[in-house]
């Protein structure tokens, strides 16, 4: 190593150096009012006492957040979130990967069938909630329709009321629009997967089930992990597709938490309280979604 | 003398079946989409028949029609301004974020990570202190107030798909460039925006459509001025009753443009949607 | 004038030195090639010279003008890359115009100069075409236009051959070449191929981990290598490198191999040679010939069993043991047929190089 003092540099500034900076200002600050400001904004606001009765701006301390453990209707709402995301995350995957296979060679018509196939993945999620509220419908809709015909009898049954009902609703919703998105994606790992693998795979006397879970899922991880997260946080904060069937009805039966976010602040008007809900979504959130980049290497 | 095959690996048999599930899984994924069209195109008479009509005997577009006569369309004007607006301007300040984080490298793997978590966040947990803010500065139900949130909610997508755009270029072309006799931003605009124009329009499609989709902000957000077609949709919705007509009419009109865009971006779509994970 | 004056430059990556202490003066005219292996630092250097980094200490005068943090576009430099970075929207014409378009070049002024860079280069039917329809060939042409185009006191190369296959290689050198003596303008540039280092420099810049190894007139590294990194890296076949031993030998000096062969060498003076001190013999391929009966001066003969033969058409590689490892000479394809083969050699001594196997330096 050379020591600092035996070079001599001419004193000046490179130029261009603060451009990198003027790049990123204005993107930045814009992040940070969605990104930092609702974060500390509800952290402040949480510490306070404001409801629709009162505005309490002092220090109120941990109430809501002592609040936060007793109110079951909460933990309620998470329980949903987590349900639906647990049980209709797979269903996606492993309907989106079998319909991925049936498409991966090629056929004529192919691309035809795939653009098809991916419009329910574009539509506006309210609007895909609304649309099966009108399949769905008890009277009219063409649903009850064929099970009538099915079941040799006329059928009433009440999609979004029915406690029994209501989730199988929201699923084949959340089933129907989302699948394509996984198969779209999945098609696209599938068919990069490198040939050569599969065949010496075949060559080395490797059964279907044996390539597949030896090369062909490895292969496509990587793609396939990036598709769960981005599916995973979708579905840990539904929130228009409910709203639209049920309304987290019947009573409090499909709450989710993103729901239950809102019928505090918007409709009981529990600022304080909701801001305290707001600020362990986002920290929850904040830990899982980090993690879950750095562990993949999202970032390269 | 060559055995055939089985019956079922015969090549004209195995194409049949594959043919068979294409057609019956296009058809049922698609049923839902054709139910909301027709019914946008029925009389009343024939939306509340029983047993349901699967087919309107003739289209008519009366359903649209009141639309447009009580205003209610306004709102398709609306979201196009809010989603159009806040895109153009999410591009510009993201492409040009992305290019400092690709090239110089600013902020590290850090701000990377950082950027893109924002854009996991649930939509609820930062509307309500947005909210919040909005009431205090008067933003509530205005157009620049859901612009500035659009375009802030849309950035982390525009700068991590961009960055993938960018990352593609070579490096010497901006080199030579600045030898040639470019200033830095010259080089932007001059040799890294078309270069990667391709991108920035794909891009800028999906974001349009996600805020164009967007449903939650717009019903924290607006009150009576700039309500989307989004929140319009659930205002048709009753109790009891739904005004099936309306629901249906002003969701194809939200619709019609999405899947427009998705015939005109195939090459882009998986690129788009998988957040640049599979590179098309 | 020196065109070019580096003195004591540094430049560090993440901690890992790049170049470290380089001093080089390029005098107006010189065609000067850096060459070194992969991650000698000669890229950086160029790099830094050209602007597109800035150095971490030591300056860099261009036409006596400290440059450290002049930007790249105010240097007065014009620079043709590896992978020709051709604007690919943009058609031949645009591409070499666009230096002087960034430089509010008139435009009539502008079509003259395109259309005597093309000229010059044989382009001018390219002119209306995208990058995308030219061939490699081609599209080095252009990147050289677009240089050439700006009449800039300084002409940066990095690597521009390295692309393309052998036969355009050959072609493109003595391309540039011929327009270094058009030009007549200072140029620099960077190969880690040694043969186009050879063919083009006026004088070769060698170097490795970050320093200058050696600088000089390509002969003059040739012949005369100042360590052993510089008389291998230069030339091909690479030189063959004995472990040896000085021993006196009636009034001079001979080279002992082994127990067996001493070779004697020329009359020669210098410190640091004594008795049975260890040595590396130097010796190149080239300089050892089939034996043809009369003894020239200098030469010394040996019998060895040829183990390899290597044909490459006018020429034979052939392999023999001496001292214990394998050497290679170039002969004549005829002189010899067969491995296994005895014949006899001419070792030419007086290029015969001595290397201190200690320092690695020649002696």
């Amino acid at each position: 190593m050379v020591g600092a003092d035996d070079i001599t540099t001419p004193a000046g500034v490179a130029p261009d150096r603060l451009f990198k900076y003027w790049l990123i200002v204005p993107a930045i600050f814009l992040l940070l009012l969605v990104g930092l400001f609702p974060l500390i904004y509800s952290l402040i606001v949480s510490f306070q006492n404001i409801t629709m009765m009162e505005v309490d701006t002092s220090f109120a301390g941990f109430v809501n957040y002592a609040q936060l453990f007793k109110d079951a209707r909460l933990w309620e709402a998470l329980l949903h979130t987590g349900l639906i995301t647990i049980i209709a995350l797979p269903l996606e995957l492993v309907l989106g990967l079998l319909m991925a296979q049936l498409f991966l060679e090629r056929m004529p018509g192919r691309q035809i069938f795939v653009s098809l196939l991916v419009l329910p993945t574009v539509i506006a999620p309210i609007v895909a909630g609304a649309t099966w509220r009108l399949m769905f419908d008890h009277r009219y809709g063409p649903i009850n329709q064929i099970i009538g015909w099915l079941a040799g009898e006329p059928t009433t049954l009440l999609w979004n009321v029915n406690p029994n009902l209501v989730y199988p609703a929201i699923f084949i919703c959340e089933v129907w629009q989302w699948t394509p998105f996984m198969f779209l994606i999945l098609l696209a790992a599938l068919s990069n997967v490198d040939k050569s693998l599969t065949e010496a795979a075949e060559i080395d006397g490797a059964g279907y089930w044996r390539t597949f879970f030896k090369i062909v899922l490895p292969s496509i991880w990587p793609v396939m992990a990036i598709a769960i997260l981005i599916r995973g946080l979708d579905l840990a904060r539904i929130f228009d597709v409910i709203w639209a069937l049920t309304r987290g009805g019947p009573g409090t039966m499909t709450e989710t938490i993103s729901i239950y976010t809102y019928v505090q602040g918007f409709q009981q008007f529990e600022t304080s309280y909701t801001a305290a809900i707001a600020f362990l979504v986002i920290a929850m959130l904040t830990i899982i979604v980090v993690w879950a980049i750095r562990r993949m290497g999202l970032a390269k | 003398m060559n055995a055939r095959p089985p019956f079922f690996r015969r090549p004209g048999i195995v194409l049949a079946l594959r043919y068979a599930a294409a057609v019956a899984l296009t058809v049922g994924f698609l049923f839902p989409v054709y139910w909301l069209f027709i019914i946008s195109f029925k009389t009343p008479e024939e939306i509340f028949a029983f047993p349901p009509v699967w087919y309107p005997k003739s289209v008519q577009f009366a359903n649209y029609a009141v639309l447009f006569k009580d205003g209610d369309a306004v709102t398709v004007w609306n979201s196009l301004v809010l989603a159009g607006v806040s895109t153009v301007i999410a591009m510009v300040l993201g492409t040009i974020c992305a290019y400092s984080l690709v090239r110089f490298k600013t902020g590290g793997e850090n701000l990377a990570v950082w950027i893109i978590s924002q854009r996991m966040m649930p939509p609820i947990a930062i509307a309500f202190p947005v909210f919040l803010l909005y009431v205090f500065f008067g933003w509530v139900d205005s157009y620049h107030g859901l612009i500035i949130l659009y375009t802030a909610f849309s950035l982390p997508y525009v700068i991590w798909m961009m960055r993938g755009y960018i990352e593609d270029l070579p490096l010497e072309l901006e080199e030579s460039a600045l030898v040639d006799g470019l200033t830095r931003w010259e080089v932007l605009w001059k040799v890294v925006f078309p270069m990667v124009r391709s991108g920035l329009f794909a891009t800028a499609v999906f974001t349009f459509v996600f805020a164009w989709n967007d449903f939650l902000f717009a019903l924290v957000l607006t009150r009576t001025e700039v309500i989307t077609y989004t929140v319009q949709v659930t205002h048709y919705f009753g109790g009891q009753s739904n005004f099936w007509a309306k629901i249906a009419a002003m969701s194809v009109l939200g619709t019609i443009p999405v899947f427009f865009t998705v015939a005109v971006l195939q090459r882009y779509l998986v690129r788009g949607i998988s957040m640049g994970a599979v590179k098309g | 004038m020196a065109d070019l004056k580096i003195t004591n430059l540094h430049k560090h990556y993440s901690g890992v030195q790049a170049v470290r202490g380089i001093d080089l003066e390029v005098a107006s005219g010189e065609f000067t090639v850096l060459v070194g292996p992969s991650g000698c630092g000669k890229s950086t250097l160029l790099r830094t010279i050209a602007g597109l980094e800035t150095p971490d200490g030591g300056t860099i005068e261009i036409g006596g003008r400290v440059v450290n943090y002049v930007r790249p576009r105010d240097r007065d430099i014009a620079m043709v890359f590896q992978n020709y970075a051709l604007y690919p929207y943009m058609n031949v014409f645009e591409n070499i115009a666009f230096g002087l378009r960034a430089r509010k070049t008139p435009q009539a002024e502008i079509e003259t100069r395109v259309r005597r860079a093309a000229d010059m280069l044989g382009i001018t039917p390219l002119l209306e075409r995208l990058p995308r329809q030219l061939s490699g060939g081609q599209r080095q042409r252009v990147a050289i236009g677009r240089a050439i185009v700006r009449n800039a006191r300084l002409f940066l190369f990095d690597e521009p051959l390295s692309n393309l296959d052998a036969q355009l290689r050959d072609e493109m050198r003595s391309e540039i070449k011929r327009l270094h003596q058009e030009l007549g303008t200072t140029m620099i540039y960077v190969t880690h191929d040694q043969i186009e280092a050879m063919t083009l420099a006026d004088r070769i810049v060698l170097l490795r981990d970050g320093k200058i190894e050696q600088a000089g007139t390509p002969l003059d590294l040739y012949e005369r290598p100042a360590t052993r990194f510089v008389a291998g890296f230069l030339g091909s076949p690479q030189m063959n490198f004995v472990p040896a031993q000085l021993a006196q030998s009636g009034g001079g000096w001979a080279v002992k191999v082994g127990s067996d062969v001493s070779l004697p060498l020329p009359a020669r003076q210098g410190d640091g040679l004594s008795d049975g001190r260890a040595i590396v013999l130097g010796l190149r391929p080239q300089y050892v010939t089939r034996a043809n009966g009369s003894h020239r001066p200098g030469h010394e003969r040996l019998g060895v069993t040829v183990e390899l033969v290597q044909p490459t058409g006018s020429r034979a590689y052939i392999t023999f043991p001496l001292g214990g490892v394998p050497i290679v000479a170039e002969l004549e394809s005829h002189d010899v047929q067969r491995p296994g083969e005895r014949i006899d050699l001419d070792l030419d001594m007086n290029r015969a190089v001595l290397i201190d196997p200690e320092s690695n330096r020649v002696i």
